[in-house]
């Protein structure tokens, strides 16, 4: 029995409440002036945003430029993460056999491996394949005509199957590969690959720090602008709470406020964004080239800039709320 | 209406304002609340729309007792009256229309019904014509006639008013003052502190004399 009463009485209260608040309008009569209420306050914030366009847009660079900090970073390790990602898929490894070693033994080691569980692909580079492609790239042709006979070794390019990413597995193959007789030198660049995934589990914590420390900045800024607000309107709070305004009527306009100067600042980081990454575009994709190309930077995509303009518009609700609620209690009860 | 029972109000850095108040107002009734500056009026005025808690004593507002009502009950009691300042206090940067649709905007009314009872409320003060003005705009008696729309806009029951008059010149008054007994003659308790002795002494309603925070006998 009273546990009944403990579970009935906030909903009576809140019945009670929204009684008082409404008296005997209709229903739908009270949503429609409820939803009324929102859009006219949703409109009326942003005009008087736009009505100091100067310090408004003052407001909604700084909350930009807070935001592009974290965000560029983002990109930057994200994108380092794939360019990484890339060089790992198509590493090859590859086996220098001993100079003796003739073509025939490459190709039947070539053969054997093919068959091996962890290689997708196994391909004999010949003495003389490897000679052409060495005059062709390396510039030092003419040198080598000096030579009277082919001093490069035949090399087995071995290509790990894609399932084989784990740097230990990777290592575990090279070893094998070096116990293989003819065998010279077995090579793969993978140590600094390993540093740079290092790298980037640093950059990324540091990035998940950077993000808290400018979300905090933006609440920050959007509290100051609009405490400066309050204290513009300080006069017209307290008539009408006097005329029986609840906290929240007294509340919600600056809310409003507080989005629209979240919204407008995630906009513009977005935009912000856009121009840095056209800007990199060019010499990035030059500097993929040299590497091999099939690298772009990717951008910002719906997946990301949503939450990112979303954040935004929370973070200026809630840096709004804050400041407001505190004022608010600072003037109570009136 | 409203009724005071030995109610005290005192403040730490001096004394008591108010000493032992008892009175009471029936529904309908216009009285006047007298007595030099620093005498109380104000302070009384300011425990009605719970602004301030008395120290002591009980007061009921159409029958609820003050006391039991908590902060977040403050917004309901307060639309039930109707208050009236001596400074005004309207929105400067907001057009008379708005003003005065105040109350019904915080009481959530929508669009048709506040156009329909802003309208009738300027009527009745007579600046129907001037609904899209600036108050800045406005002499003062228009001023305080805006102020008095905004106060009965939302049909209180009760309207309280601090020397509505006070920053007026004698005619103007005296047209406010009879504004007010008009809304008393539709039913409405209205609660008037003013020290235009001359003025209350024609309208001949009745006077409540403060006097250092106490109430003088009435005759």
């Amino acid at each position: 029995m009273a546990r009944n009463r403990r579970l009935q009485s906030p909903a009576r209260s809140l019945a009670n409440r929204l009684l008082r608040r409404f008296g005997n309008l209709p229903l739908v009569q009270r949503i429609q002036n409820y939803v009324f209420m929102h859009v006219h306050l949703f409109v009326a914030s942003l005009g008087r945003i736009c009505r100091t366009p100067i310090a408004s847009a003052m407001t909604v660079l700084v909350i930009a430029i807070a935001l592009t900090l974290p965000a560029s970073f983002h990109t930057l390790v994200d994108n380092l993460g794939r360019a990484a990602g890339n060089l790992e898929a198509t590493n090859h490894i590859s086996i220098f056999l001993k100079p003796d070693a003739v073509n025939e033994v490459g190709s039947r080691i070539a053969r054997k491996l093919a068959e091996h569980p962890q290689v997708k692909e196994a391909r004999l580079v010949t003495k003389e394949e490897g000679l052409q492609e060495f005059r062709r790239y390396s510039g030092f042709g003419e040198a080598l005509r000096l030579l009277d006979f082919n001093p490069l070794p035949a090399v087995v390019a071995v290509t790990p199957k894609d399932s084989l990413t784990r740097p230990e597995d990777v290592d575990r193959l090279i070893e094998e590969l070096k116990g293989i007789d003819q065998a010279d030198l077995v090579q793969m660049d993978s140590d600094w690959m390993h540093k740079l995934a290092a790298i980037l589990s640093i950059a990324r914590r540091t990035v998940g720090m950077l993000d808290l420390l400018l979300a905090l900045a933006v609440l920050l800024i959007v509290s100051n602008t609009i405490r400066l607000e309050l204290h513009a309107r300080e006069e017209e709070i307290a008539i009408t709470k006097l005329m029986g305004a609840t906290d929240g009527f007294v509340r919600r306009p600056f809310l409003y406020t507080g989005f629209w100067y979240g919204l407008g600042g995630g906009l513009l980081a977005w935009i912000l964004m856009s121009i840095l990454i056209l800007l990199l575009d060019g010499p990035v994709s030059r500097l993929a080239e040299l590497y091999g190309g099939g690298f772009e930077l990717e951008f910002l995509d719906g997946g990301k800039s949503l939450p990112l303009i979303l954040a935004a518009a929370g973070l200026g609700i809630a840096g709004a709320w804050g400041v407001v609620d505190y004022h608010l209690r600072r003037m109570a009860p009136t | 209406m409203l009724q005071f029972s030995n109610v005290y109000k005192r403040y730490p850095e001096g004394g008591d304002a108010l000493a032992g108040i008892s009175f009471r107002l029936k529904p309908g009734e216009m009285a006047f609340l007298t007595g030099h500056s620093g005498a109380g009026k104000s302070t009384l005025l300011r425990l009605i729309p719970l602004i301030e808690r008395p120290t002591r004593g009980q007061i009921t507002v159409g029958g609820r007792n003050l006391a039991r009502l908590g902060n977040r009950d403050i917004p309901h009691l307060r639309r039930q009256l109707g208050l009236i300042f001596q400074d005004f206090r309207l929105l400067y940067d907001r057009t008379v229309y708005d003003n005065v649709a105040l109350p019904l905007v915080i009481a959530g009314f929508g669009p048709a019904e506040i156009g329909r009872r802003v309208r009738a409320a300027l009527d009745k003060v007579d600046l129907l014509s001037k609904e899209k003005r600036y108050p800045r705009g406005l002499s003062g008696g228009e001023q305080q006639r805006v102020g008095i729309a905004r106060a009965i806009v939302h049909k209180p029951p009760l309207i309280l008013a601090d020397e509505p008059t006070g920053n007026l010149d004698p005619a103007l008054s005296e047209e406010i003052m009879l504004l007010f007994r008009e809304l008393n003659q539709v039913g409405v308790t209205v609660l008037i502190a003013s020290h235009d002795l001359g003025l209350i002494s024609r309208l001949g309603s009745r006077v409540l004399e403060l006097n250092q925070g106490r109430l003088e006998p009435e005759h």
